[in-house]
């Protein structure tokens, strides 16, 4: 008797585990699909802040001279020249008696050695006196140069503390613009809420023709709520303005940053620019 | 820079920050399509390799080959056998033991025959059905069941919008984008277990009906063989 025809079945190999290594892949290139294909992420377009200057920035502090001023070149005073004195010739001895002539020729050697003595000390004098008058000069040159060099140094840490202040000041104007960036972007963004926040509020009124702008001056306490809205600039329909006025009111309190500085442009007065779009 | 103000919507942030019920629906619909994919897989590559074998077997029946040679084949590898070669090993055997029996009548030979086909046929489906009715359940039940984590996702976005008293879209929307994903899932998983659950039926169906007309065919040839024998 043949048993096995009417045996149960023996289950065929499936590739189950091949099944599921597909199936896992599956999921996985869904997953990276959604995670590459899909830009996720909302980027709000920051406020571009500019900065209006009344007077142009200060030029960065100009570059040090490298090369110090020149020393004024000492002048070289030409030592004044020594008076030259001119004896003048003796006079000539008439012809006489030779002792005169003697006589005569002594006086006139005693002269002459006298008058060469004098001489010779006056030229000594003179050289004495012009010896002085140059290392007087040296002197007072070398006290000019010294002058100078103070005054250059001087004039270097001017410079040097110049730069440093301008610098620090260049920083700190940086800073400041860093900031108020950072305050406009938070004010800006507040802006944006406030207005998204009044308009989800405001029911416009049926005769309502194009897209008006009311401006309107919004007393807020600290915490955001409206005391008082008054509006500035009307729209010229005044069922709008007074939808917008409701709005704001209904609105309250706004929401305010809770950065201080950027408080100061809300808190205590807004002013209130509304589009009906 | 505001952590309100700017959102971040990555997936996987979302599907953290989601609230509990929410999560686990998540989980549950990423664990059925996990498996509807399972199934869909052995699905494709079972139906495929019956579809094949029962062609080669078909070619081997018609083409003239005998009978009992095929059938001492597939009996020596009943495992291996494909569903149209067991309903005709169980029929044959059954139809060899009632011929050894004397004194039964024709009707009878032939009704045994073909009950015993009928039930191997019946469990051939049986088995190549398999997983299917899964995947119907996850193609019909998925997209509610993602419905429900987006409701409840949304509801509860909500009721955080009723404590503040400053009502923006902005603090509804990352609850309703992160309920959302709920949804997607739900479709994701319905999707292919539905387009898988109609092409696997319809294959099956075709099967079926050939088995069945095999099963007419070959006792009909079995019928045959009786009579000519005793004539």
């Amino acid at each position: 008797m043949n048993v096995q025809a009417d045996a149960p079945l023996v289950s065929r190999p499936v590739p189950k585990l091949a099944a599921g290594a597909l199936a896992l892949g599956v999921h996985l290139l869904f997953v990276l699909l959604l995670v590459f294909g899909v830009s996720w992420q909302t980027q709000h377009p920051a406020p571009v802040m500019v900065d209006v200057w009344e007077s142009l920035p200060a030029p960065p502090p100009p570059v040090a001279e490298k090369t110090p001023r020149p020393p004024p070149r000492p002048v070289k005073r030409e030592p004044a020249p020594a008076p030259v004195v001119k004896e003048p010739a003796p006079p000539k001895a008439p012809d006489i008696a030779l002792e005169k002539k003697k006589a005569e020729a002594e006086r006139l050697k005693k002269q002459q050695a006298i008058q060469q003595a004098e001489e010779k000390a006056r030229a000594e004098a003179a050289r004495a006196a012009r010896e002085k008058q140059v290392a007087e000069q040296k002197k007072r040159e070398l006290l000019r140069q010294l002058e100078d060099e103070e005054a250059i140094q001087r004039m270097a840490d001017e410079e040097a503390a110049n730069r440093t202040r301008l610098a620090k000041q260049a920083e700190a104007r940086a800073a400041a613009s860093k900031r108020q960036a950072e305050v406009a972007s938070v004010v800006g963004q507040y802006r944006d809420l406030i207005s998204a926040t009044v308009r989800g509020n405001t029911r416009l009124p049926d005769n309502l023709v194009g897209n008006p702008e009311v401006r309107c001056l919004v007393k807020l306490l600290p915490t955001g709520e409206v005391q008082n809205v008054r509006v500035t600039k009307p729209s010229g329909n005044a069922a709008y303005d007074e939808a917008v006025v409701r709005a704001i009111e209904k609105s309250s309190p706004l929401p305010l940053p809770t950065d201080r500085d950027a408080r100061a442009a809300f808190v205590p007065e807004l002013s209130f620019v509304h589009r009906p779009k | 820079m505001n952590p309100e103000l700017s959102q971040d919507l990555s997936l996987f942030h979302l599907i953290l920050n989601a609230s509990v019920p929410v999560q686990l629906v998540m989980l549950l619909l990423l664990g059925a399509s996990l498996l509807s994919w399972w199934f869909i897989f052995i699905k494709l590559f079972a139906l495929k390799r019956a579809l094949r074998v029962t062609d080669s077997f078909e070619r081997e029946f018609w083409g003239g080959g005998d009978i009992n040679v095929m059938y001492k084949r597939v009996a020596a590898e009943r495992a291996e056998a494909g569903e149209m070669e067991r309903i005709f090993a169980a029929g044959f055997s059954e139809f060899i033991k009632l011929r050894q029996q004397a004194g039964l009548s024709l009707n009878v030979i032939i009704d045994g025959t073909r009950r015993a086909m009928r039930a191997t046929y019946q469990r051939e489906l049986d088995g190549l059905e398999a997983h299917l009715s899964f995947l119907a359940t996850v193609g019909s039940v998925s997209p509610y069941v993602g419905l429900f984590g987006t409701v409840w996702g949304i509801m509860i976005a909500f009721m955080g919008l009723s404590s503040v008293a400053q009502a923006t879209l902005a603090q509804v929307a990352p609850g309703i984008a992160e309920a959302l994903i709920a949804t997607a899932m739900g479709l994701f998983a319905a999707i292919p277990a539905v387009v898988g659950y109609n092409r696997f039926t319809h294959d099956i169906d075709r099967l079926a009906n050939r088995m069945e007309s095999f099963m007419e065919e070959f006792s009909n040839i079995l019928q045959r063989q009786v009579t000519s024998k005793a004539d």
